[in-house]
């Protein structure tokens, strides 16, 4: 997978870069819009991440830019600018996501991961983990081929584990990913235990392997072993 | 108790022209009456005089009855002895009024034919006695007459003098310092008022121009503060994937990781009340707070699950207002917060909605909130708990924004908020 990292903060950018490399993706990063604008017109990408802030210029422009030349790629936009204003203009011109700073570098991975899920949808959309299968258009989750009863949190919990294989989830990120819109306000991060216990106890009773890991006090982890 | 200025004014007025009544109107009754009692006086001595000149020569001893019997006001009686003049006042019963009435008598000797007899010549003061009346009552009749003129003018006269002392008062009571309308003041063609406008024109203007650059500074300053949150953030999430990490580094990670949270929170309720100031939310709609709370009901029990509290709903009917639809979600779900986190285990919260008001009440510690600083910004009753501070100041921003009131009481052992629509 390709992606086109479009960020003027260099340290943010590179940390994004060590995460998504990690995870099976070339990452490609410039910090202008004379450069992004380049890249996009010779190469094509899965996902692009899009600040709005740029030093010459505004992101914007280079979404405007990728749908005059019939560019199809995704586009989640990372900003700080969190207004609504901006972000129905950033969906209106054409953006898949919008991610407002500061966020989890799990929960950019996980959007990324849906996004291009979406994108490249033929028919059926399912995330497969050994013995484990999630339909995401149903919402269902089968376990050795077995339907199991599940709430709708949970199986987004799951595709965040999962997602975010073999890498140490803190209880804030969880918190933050299971809150969605209200997570700016939470501080509370009690439920995320009770909804890894639960989760952890379905899989279990349905023939599923151990997979979810507590990370001494920092959080979970979801590991393959 | 607060006097108007107008009734300031015309109080002293007052008590100078009633004090002036007091005093000039016995003074005007008695300085009346001695002039009319010295009229009188003259009169009944030119009585006298003509009596002595052209009456006593042609009279005889014999006539002196007729006389007497034809003058009602004069007789000539027997000589007493007294040989000057005395003038004073007495009464005589009236036989045809029936009544007794004053009289002034002038008592001399006159002399008929070489005899000497005494003469006494009177005035009724009847009449003069309602003649002082009737100016009495004329006098105040008059300095009524000109009190009430007085009254009205004065009132008149400033009212339209210190109407542009209204029109600024009014001016300065309607200017909000957060709203963008600043007071017009009209000139006037007085020069204190024009003085006292270009002053408060002055003072509004320094205060909103540094209002506008607190302002801008706290959303500057929040906003600025995304990008290096951002970095120690996504750091942090590098940092933690290390396999060498011990338990100790672990959970010095998973403190720094729950205090960048509580800062990203911070800034971002920083930055909601900063917009709300800058009446970013100022679109609003018709919302049923039921539904607004059903809506949230599902998350928040979710979250109350591990204090093992009890919500209970009491929607006897529902409360439909007029607001921006992120504030009202923003503030139900503040509200759900607070009696959240500060509420004892197995605790409860109870909610209702009547009358045109919402009511959040939560049980908690055992003694009321200090209700003078709970809705100011980062005032928290517990310092070491670790909520941002900001929840009740963004419930208070809320309700004033769309002009609800809030308020807070304790009894029977649970803290409740009230918000009335």
């Amino acid at each position: 997978m390709k992606l086109l990292l479009i960020e003027d903060e260099k340290e943010l950018a590179l940390s994004i870069q060590k995460y998504l490399t990690d995870k099976d993706f070339v990452c490609e990063w410039v910090y202008n819009k004379k450069d992004a604008i380049e890249k996009i017109s010779i190469y094509d990408y899965d996902c692009i991440l899009l600040d709005l802030m740029l030093p010459d210029g505004n992101g914007f422009d280079i979404l405007k830019e990728l749908k005059h030349q019939n560019k199809a790629e995704g586009i989640i936009i990372i900003s700080a600018k969190e207004t609504l204003e901006t972000r129905i203009e950033g969906f209106e011109i054409g953006a898949d996501d919008y991610l407002t700073k500061p966020f989890h570098l799990s929960e950019l991975l996980v959007r990324i991961q849906a996004l291009i899920r979406r994108k490249n949808f033929n028919g059926n959309n399912i995330v497969v983990f050994n013995e484990i299968s999630i339909d995401i258009l149903s919402k269902t989750v089968k376990v050795n081929n077995k339907l199991i009863d599940i709430t709708k949190k949970e199986i987004d919990l799951l595709l965040y584990l999962i997602g975010n294989e073999n890498r140490v989830l803190s209880k804030s990120a969880i918190a933050e990913h299971l809150s969605g819109d209200m997570a700016d306000m939470l501080d509370n991060h009690d439920f995320v235990y009770a909804h890894i216990k639960n989760l952890k106890k379905k899989l279990y009773d349905a023939g599923s392997g151990d997979y979810i890991k507590s990370v001494y006090g920092l959080g979970y982890k979801w590991n393959n072993e | 108790m607060n006097k108007k200025l107008l009734h300031k004014t015309l109080r002293a007025y007052l008590l100078y022209s009633l004090l002036i009544l007091l005093i000039a109107a016995p003074v005007f009754y008695y300085a009346t009456q001695k002039l009319y009692l010295q009229e009188a006086d003259d009169t009944l001595l030119l009585h006298k005089k003509e009596f002595i000149e052209y009456a006593a020569p042609t009279m005889n001893e014999t006539n002196i009855a007729d006389w007497n019997k034809f003058n009602r006001n004069r007789k000539i009686n027997a000589f007493d002895n007294l040989s000057t003049d005395t003038i004073y006042t007495t009464t005589y019963y009236d036989t045809l009024d029936a009544e007794l009435e004053p009289y002034r008598e002038l008592k001399a000797a006159v002399t008929i034919q070489g005899k000497r007899y005494a003469y006494t010549g009177r005035i009724n003061l009847v009449e003069t006695q309602d003649l002082i009346k009737s100016i009495g009552i004329l006098f105040l009749a008059t300095i009524s007459i000109l009190l009430i003129g007085l009254f009205f003018i004065t009132k008149k006269m400033s009212l339209s003098l210190w109407k542009p002392f209204y029109k600024t008062l009014q001016q300065i009571e309607s200017f909000e310092i957060d709203k963008t309308r600043k007071p017009e003041f009209t000139k006037t063609e007085i020069e204190e008022f024009n003085r006292l406008n270009t002053s408060i024109e002055k003072l509004i203007d320094k205060n909103t121009a540094i209002y506008k650059t607190q302002k801008e500074f706290i959303e500057n300053a929040a906003h600025e503060l995304q990008t290096p949150l951002a970095v120690f953030q996504a750091k942090i999430d590098t940092l933690i994937q290390r396999t060498d990490v011990t338990q100790e580094q672990s959970e010095i990670l998973d403190s720094l990781n729950d205090n960048v949270s509580r800062l990203n929170r911070l800034n971002k309720n920083l930055l909601l009340l900063s917009k709300m100031e800058n009446a970013v939310y100022n679109d609003k709609q018709t919302i049923s707070l039921t539904n607004c709370i059903r809506k949230n009901l599902d998350f928040f029990t979710e979250q109350a699950k591990a204090k093992h509290l009890t919500i209970k709903i009491d929607s006897g009917e529902d409360v439909e207002v007029k607001s921006n639809p992120i504030l009202a979600d923003v503030l139900i779900s503040n509200l759900f917060l607070n009696s959240i986190k500060h509420n004892t285990e197995e605790g409860e919260i109870n909610i209702s909605t009547h009358n045109n008001s919402l009511k959040f009440s939560n049980s908690g510690q055992t003694q009321a909130l200090n209700s003078e600083h709970l809705f100011n910004r980062f005032s928290k009753e517990n310092p070491s708990e670790d909520g941002t501070g900001l929840g009740l100041s963004i419930i208070k921003k809320i309700a004033n924004i769309n002009g609800w009131q809030v308020s807070y009481n304790y009894s029977n052992n649970l803290h409740s908020f009230t918000i009335s629509f």
